[in-house]
């Protein structure tokens, strides 16, 4: 049996956060996770974390993952793979099964290649660290199990991990952060997402992840769900129905999609069965998503020597998983005398603290199921956003952020209280207020000058700044978006301004495309478009390259002849002659 | 892959999809190519697989269910051993992917 001072179960965010700690007062630490690669889900989250700098905001989950596993690797941390922990025995010893290649005998014969066995492996540690992570929920409607069916995690780690689409057109089900998220996130990889679907009343995740799928045209429809599944072998398409107050189907209310592929998002529960089998006592109320250990501040367990952090305690998110790690990791290192109490208080504190930051807001967890009808700052909230997935253009001008103005100016469509301010450090001209409560609304600083560099842009893990100018001449305005698709657009492309709503509202020519290195990989697209739409254009779609789905494109063509036909837009100095003409081509194409 | 229109060639935030070598196996008999260490199930659904095994009693379809080696949803016979996580099982040359009928690589007479 091998000893070791730590013993950690997962290599996700808040396993190898602790065993960075420990490993750092010279523990001796192991990890182990069942998977071919360390880093958890870390790898699979390719948008920017919310939060402040010090929980790594503005950086994108798989390269959060990057670093962290250049920290471990740095501290010592030991990591085995593919090994999984099949029990935790009294006396902190734990039971691994891990694969053994056997070589071939003298590689002659080929009937006796060399051949891999599973082999049950024990280990002894003074303590143990439980961060085994969560796993999907799923709903069983009619079909739930064809082919096809899958957790939105899957069709994340099928898209972002191994570079293969789940499928051609998705629908999901499930409005919170991973709906929302896994939404985009496949409209990013080349999918047509068909339809998003709750039976919720209301979007359950951050409003800035809707309306980004919500101005790529997705339609959002809130207290529907999954009537049935269709396909034989595999998933051909799917019904959807509204529910009543009771989650009871209304009938009359069917809609029906043509989709390859059905994605569910409907929660995550903790993996807890091994705080369990060790004995620890265990919290059945469900306020952490499901079965979870009674823990302290710093994830201690009733039994002396175990402790568990990240989602396995309680679900919550990446970054707060991370810091839970983090003060485990220093906790242990007290707790077994590689630390002295002074100096493991201090840094605990400022652990806690950074994670008390990220604990605040309308999505904290003390908040869950609450009905918020205000902001911190007493401004009704978009109703709109929450059941459409967009602010309405009557409620958009009461937010802080939002504000009109000679000469190019930053617009935040930030309408929630969440935890982060990356926009307020990216502005080198402190145009952008937060202040110290970093769940605030950012506000335009008054008397300040945008010089137009879009750092804030780039920087809203959110996407939901914009630069407006909205006169640039005579009858025209521009617009600045961030923009995560393919093919990026050139400087003199045509197409359309859409709205929040992704609904095609004016013609719109691309004036310039900027990308950088300090922009991570979101572009900046600058669009002209007529004077009165410099407040309601929030996305530019090419004539064909609609990612969002088909009757996009249809509507796109019927809505920009109608531009034309009825003249609205047609005499505007910014509409050229050649932009006309183009639209003409086009139309011609398309039918 | 060639010819697999599921394949990302080239994502905006990821860039270029990283190949391993390229393999061939056979799934069902049938030669197939996918690249060397991506999951047998990456594999397949590029290939247009979806139906990974039938269910033993009712002998329904089931495939790519969580894709993280929970649900085993997704077992298949892989060079002749039954319920491998095809999610967690990386793709090396030659393998030998067959439907999984129950625990069998054949289909049950159905009464």
């Amino acid at each position: 049996m091998k000893r070791v001072d730590l013993i950690v179960i997962g290599a996700g965010p808040s396993g190898l956060s602790a065993a960075i700690e420990a490993a750092k007062t010279g523990m001796s630490v192991l990890v182990f996770d069942e998977n071919a690669r360390p880093g958890g889900q870390l790898f699979k989250q390719i948008h920017k974390f919310f939060g402040s700098k010090e929980h790594k905001a503005k950086i994108r989950g798989f390269v959060i993952g990057q670093q962290l596993l250049k920290e471990a690797e740095d501290a010592g941390v030991q990591v085995s793979l593919e090994s999984t922990v099949i029990g935790i025995y009294p006396e902190r010893e734990v039971v691994v099964r891990k694969y053994v290649e056997t070589p071939a005998a003298d590689g002659t014969d080929p009937q006796e290649p060399s051949s891999r066995h599973e082999a049950v492996f024990h280990y002894k540690a003074d303590a143990i660290l439980v961060a085994t992570g969560a796993s999907e929920n799923m709903v069983m409607f009619d079909g739930w199990t064809l082919p096809g069916v899958m957790g939105a995690g899957a069709a994340q780690t099928l898209m972002n991990l191994h570079g293969v689409r789940p499928g051609k057109r998705v629908l999901m089900l499930g409005s919170g952060n991973v709906g929302l998220v896994v939404s985009f996130q496949l409209l990013q990889a080349g999918c047509q997402v068909a339809a998003l679907v709750d039976a919720a009343p209301k979007i359950g995740g951050y409003g800035v992840h809707a309306a980004k799928v919500a101005r790529c045209g997705v339609p959002f429809y809130l207290s529907h769900t999954i009537k049935k599944v269709e396909g034989t072998n595999h998933v051909t398409g799917v019904t959807i129905a509204e529910v009543d107050s009771h989650f009871q189907f209304i009938p009359g209310t069917e809609k029906h999609f043509d989709v390859d592929t059905v994605c569910v998002a409907v929660g995550l529960s903790p993996m807890s069965q091994l705080l369990k089998m060790a004995g620890c006592e265990m919290d059945n109320s469900g306020k952490g998503g499901g079965q979870i250990p009674v823990v302290d501040a710093a994830g201690q367990t009733s039994v002396p020597g175990i402790f568990a952090a990240g989602d396995v305690a309680g679900i919550e998110e990446a970054s707060s998983a991370m810091i839970e790690g983090r003060m485990a990791g220093i906790r242990i290192a007290e707790y077994l005398g590689y630390e002295t109490k002074e100096a493991g208080e201090a840094e605990f504190s400022k652990e806690e603290a950074s994670l008390e930051g990220l604990r605040q807001g309308m999505f904290a967890p003390q908040n869950r199921g609450m009905k918020i009808e205000k902001t911190e700052e007493g401004i009704p909230i978009s109703t709109n956003l929450l059941k459409h997935g967009f602010v309405a253009d009557d409620e958009i001008g009461r937010f802080p952020g939002v504000t009109h103005k000679a000469g190019i100016h930053p617009v935040m469509e930030c309408t929630q209280n969440i935890p982060c301010n990356p926009c307020q450090d990216a502005c080198a001209k402190h145009c952008i207020h937060i202040g110290l409560n970093i769940t605030a609304l950012p506000a335009v600083e008054e008397g300040s000058t945008c010089i137009g560099c879009g750092m804030c842009v780039a920087s809203c893990s959110g996407q939901a700044i914009f630069l407006v100018n909205e006169h640039t001449k005579e009858g025209c305005a521009e617009v600045t978006l961030p923009y995560e698709f393919l093919p990026l657009p050139k400087a003199g492309d045509e197409g359309f301004g859409m709205s929040r709503s992704g609904k095609p509202v004016c013609r719109a020519k691309v004036v310039k495309v900027r990308t950088s290195k300090a922009f991570d990989h979101t572009a900046l697209l600058t669009i002209e478009v007529p004077e009165d739409m410099a407040m309601k254009a929030r996305f530019y779609r090419s004539r064909l390259e609609c990612t969002g789905g088909d009757s996009v494109i249809a509507q796109s063509r019927i809505k920009g002849a109608e531009v034309s036909q009825n003249g609205a837009t047609g005499d505007r100095p910014c509409e050229s002659k050649a932009a006309a003409e183009s639209e003409k081509r086009e139309e011609g194409a398309a039918i | 892959m060639a010819g697999s229109d599921l394949r990302i060639s080239e994502h905006p935030i990821l860039g270029q999809t990283k190949e391993g070598r390229e393999v061939t196996f056979t799934y069902d008999g049938r030669p197939l190519t996918g690249y060397e260490g991506e999951p047998i199930a990456a594999a397949l659904r590029a290939a247009g697989v979806m139906v990974h095994r039938y269910t033993a009693k009712k002998h329904t379809p089931r495939g790519i269910f969580c894709a993280i080696g929970r649900c085993t949803d997704c077992v298949m016979i892989v060079d002749g051993e039954p319920n491998v996580r095809t999610c967690m099982t990386p793709l090396r040359e030659g393998m030998k992917v067959q439907t999984q009928y129950g625990v069998s690589s054949r289909p049950e007479v159905t009464p």
